[in-house]
């Protein structure tokens, strides 16, 4: 279970407060969406979870498992379990995607006290998974993300999220610039990962995505806080009313 | 109006220990005439400074604070095969033709060129003591330049490779340079010959090394590269002693029309580090890729200088140095690209890139472009940047270390320099070498 109290985080050298008090329970097994106006914060949590630098928490608490993850440096937040399927995915030239899918997973296994991969084994994952997603081969030996288009970056990420088997998935904004298609591609391939181990957390400015992958759970956020919380009509609802109801309240 | 040149302790003694061994270096009497009116050249020129425009960023003579004594060829070396191997690292396992000069000397024991079909393998030092070293020698000493004449006056041996019209090297050439610091430290002064016929194709390796712990010591060293119509030559240096005081390199090919001539530096070597290449494009149709990858730790300097001359028309140009510099460390780059006026349809292209992993170290780039024709592409480039934050954090939300991600985006950027050499076997030797000298760095 993700448990977030009270949480208020500001910019290392800003004064302002991004996030005013955010609280959340996102329980193992469950799908929960934050939707949300731009700058309501929604990204800010997204780094905060996965330990970005550049952020100072000046108040609350995010357990994980009952763990503390603000504690935790970022890639020791990865061998718990913690994955964020990036906004803007980073292009990491020189660094074959293949290279780095392997150097990923066998750093989170091995932290995990599991055996690494050999290299057949890894390759025939890699491949079976890439597979799935409609990856081609061709696109594993090219460096990370080069070059790649907006839908080929958020396949990439998912990629790397069914081979890290993680057990928090943080997805921010990952339907941004795809056409329906790869939408409809990345979702099955979030909904392949569902399972009663999982907790996952989207985050989408559009309901669009949500008709893809249904949430149990969906939260307004604005201005630093979770405004509001529902079942998944919520989604539609806003869909029909927009933020605009949010927007003020946080002014 | 008369200016009393004062000469620094340095020049002052090279010019004294030239006296003391000129009747060791080896030549016939045109070769000792040679050396005699270099060393007068040397005397008038004194060391290259920071005033002279090339050496701007590099100044030899308040580097030198003293003059080594010479090597020459006195006692027969001690080191053994094992030793050497050890001390080429990954180079040893590349199936290659060896010349090995230890201490500037010729070891022929420790060679291993066999008799190659279409290929003149010689000592320079027997060469030079043949009559027709004359016409070897002649044009040898190019210009006003205090460090060649330095070559031709101590000069004690180098490979003098020919390579007949047609010929195709089946393996590479390993010419190894290796300081033992025997007797002390010393000035080793090589110098190379290179002829590539027409159409021939050849590699050629230099590893300029030492043994661990061999006293620190000057090198000196030349390589003239004649490639003929339509020849290939693939020409590594890996530079990679670690503990030198200096090390000065002049790589001077020429190019006839349609010749090809691909180079690759790896440069880590402890002191001061020069390689400057003076490369001629003498026919129309020349490809040239000058590409390199230079590891900077402590108060190391190392410089590379490219002139690159297009005096004919319709030749090719490329030029990729990626460097990391940590600590102290000091990178200089400047490449320099000539267009001379009938040199019409010049492609040239120039990239230097440094990663800088600490706020001590420096980076001078001069890129330089000097057209004077009108239908021509040119372009060139340089950045220095750390290591970006945004893609380490990338690398650790996907539970890489810190230390782990550094060392994988260090690699990935001089992977892209390195991956100029594409042979199968040589582009993983240097990725191995590279990656060895990159552990620990900026760490």
């Amino acid at each position: 279970m993700l448990e977030i109290k009270n949480l208020r985080v500001k910019l290392a050298d800003e004064d302002k407060l991004i996030l005013d008090g955010v609280s959340l329970q996102v329980p193992k097994g469950q799908v929960h969406a934050i939707m949300g106006p731009n700058g309501s914060g929604k990204s800010t949590l997204a780094y905060v979870l996965s330990g970005r630098d550049g952020y100072q928490v000046s108040d609350g608490s995010i357990l994980w498992n009952g763990e503390d993850l603000l504690a935790m440096e970022p890639d020791e937040r990865a061998a718990k379990g913690v994955f964020l399927a990036f906004q803007y995915p980073m292009e990491i030239p020189g660094v074959a995607t293949m290279t780095f899918l392997r150097t990923a997973v066998n750093a989170v296994r091995k932290k995990r006290g599991e055996a690494e991969f050999t290299t057949p084994e890894f390759l025939r994952r890699a491949r079976a998974e890439a597979a799935r997603l409609s990856i081609a081969d061709e696109m594993l030996k090219r460096a990370l993300n080069v070059g790649f288009s907006g839908g080929e970056k958020k396949r990439m990420e998912i990629l790397q999220m069914a081979m890290l088997e993680p057990t928090l998935c943080v997805l921010d904004e990952t339907d941004s610039g795809l056409d329906i298609d790869a939408v409809r591609v990345v979702s099955e391939g979030v909904n392949r990962l569902k399972s009663k181990d999982r907790a996952m957390l989207i985050i989408t400015h559009y309901q669009r995505l949500l008709n893809y992958i249904i949430p149990d759970r969906v939260h307004v956020m604005a201005a630093g806080r979770i405004q509001k919380s529902g079942g998944k009509e919520l989604a539609l609802e806003l869909e029909q009313t927009g933020y605009a109801e949010f927007n003020n309240r946080a002014a | 109006m008369t200016v009393a040149i004062t000469r620094t302790k340095a020049e002052q003694g090279l010019t004294q220990n030239f006296e003391a061994v000129a009747a060791k270096l080896p030549g016939n009497p045109a070769v000792a005439e040679a050396r005699r009116a270099a060393i007068g050249a040397f005397a008038a020129l004194g060391l290259p400074h920071r005033r002279l425009e090339a050496w701007k960023y590099t100044d030899l003579r308040s580097h030198l604070k003293e003059a080594l004594p010479a090597a020459v060829a006195d006692a027969p070396s001690s080191l053994t095969r094992a030793e050497l191997d050890a001390a080429l690292e990954e180079l040893a396992d590349v199936a290659a033709d060896r010349m090995v000069f230890v201490d500037g000397v010729y070891d022929r024991g420790l060679s291993q060129a066999g008799v190659i079909a279409g290929v003149r393998l010689a000592p320079l030092a027997a060469s030079l003591a043949s009559p027709a070293s004359e016409a070897e020698l002649n044009g040898t000493i190019p210009g006003q330049e205090a460090v060649l004449a330095l070559n031709t006056a101590f000069m004690t041996d180098g490979a003098v490779i020919d390579i007949a019209a047609g010929s195709t090297l089946a393996s590479p050439l390993l010419l190894v340079f290796i300081r033992t610091g025997s007797g002390g430290k010393r000035l080793i002064t090589t110098r190379n010959l290179v002829t590539i016929g027409e159409k021939a194709r050849a590699t050629v390796i230099e590893a300029h090394l030492n043994l661990p712990g061999a006293a620190a010591g000057h090198s000196n060293s030349l390589s003239q590269l004649t490639l003929g119509e339509g020849a290939q030559l693939a020409h590594l240096k890996c530079t990679i002693g670690g503990d030198g005081e200096s090390h000065v390199a002049s790589l001077l090919p020429v190019l006839a029309a349609g010749a090809s001539y691909r180079a690759f530096q790896l440069t880590a070597a402890t002191g001061l580090v020069r390689n400057n290449v003076g490369l001629t494009f003498a026919g129309e149709g020349g490809k040239a890729d000058v590409s390199g990858c230079f590891l900077g730790r402590g108060s190391e300097h190392i410089d590379t200088t490219l002139v690159i001359d297009h005096a004919v028309a319709g030749c090719e140009s490329r030029e990729l140095f990626k460097g990391v510099l940590a600590d102290r460390a000091r990178g200089v780059f400047q490449g320099k690209v000539i267009v001379r006026p009938d040199a019409q349809h010049t492609d040239g292209k120039q990239m230097a890139q440094v990663l800088m992993l600490s706020e001590t170290a420096e980076f001078d780039s001069k890129p330089e472009l000097e057209i004077n024709a009108d239908d021509v592409v040119c372009g060139h480039g340089s950045t220095s940047a750390e290591i970006d934050p945004d893609l380490i954090f990338y690398c650790r939300s996907r539970g890489i270390a810190a230390a782990e991600a550094r060392s994988l985006l260090i690699e990935s950027f001089i992977g892209e320099a390195i991956d100029k050499v594409t042979d199968e076997a040589l582009n993983p030797a240097l990725m191995a070498m590279a990656r060895r000298r990159l552990v620990g760095l900026g760490t």
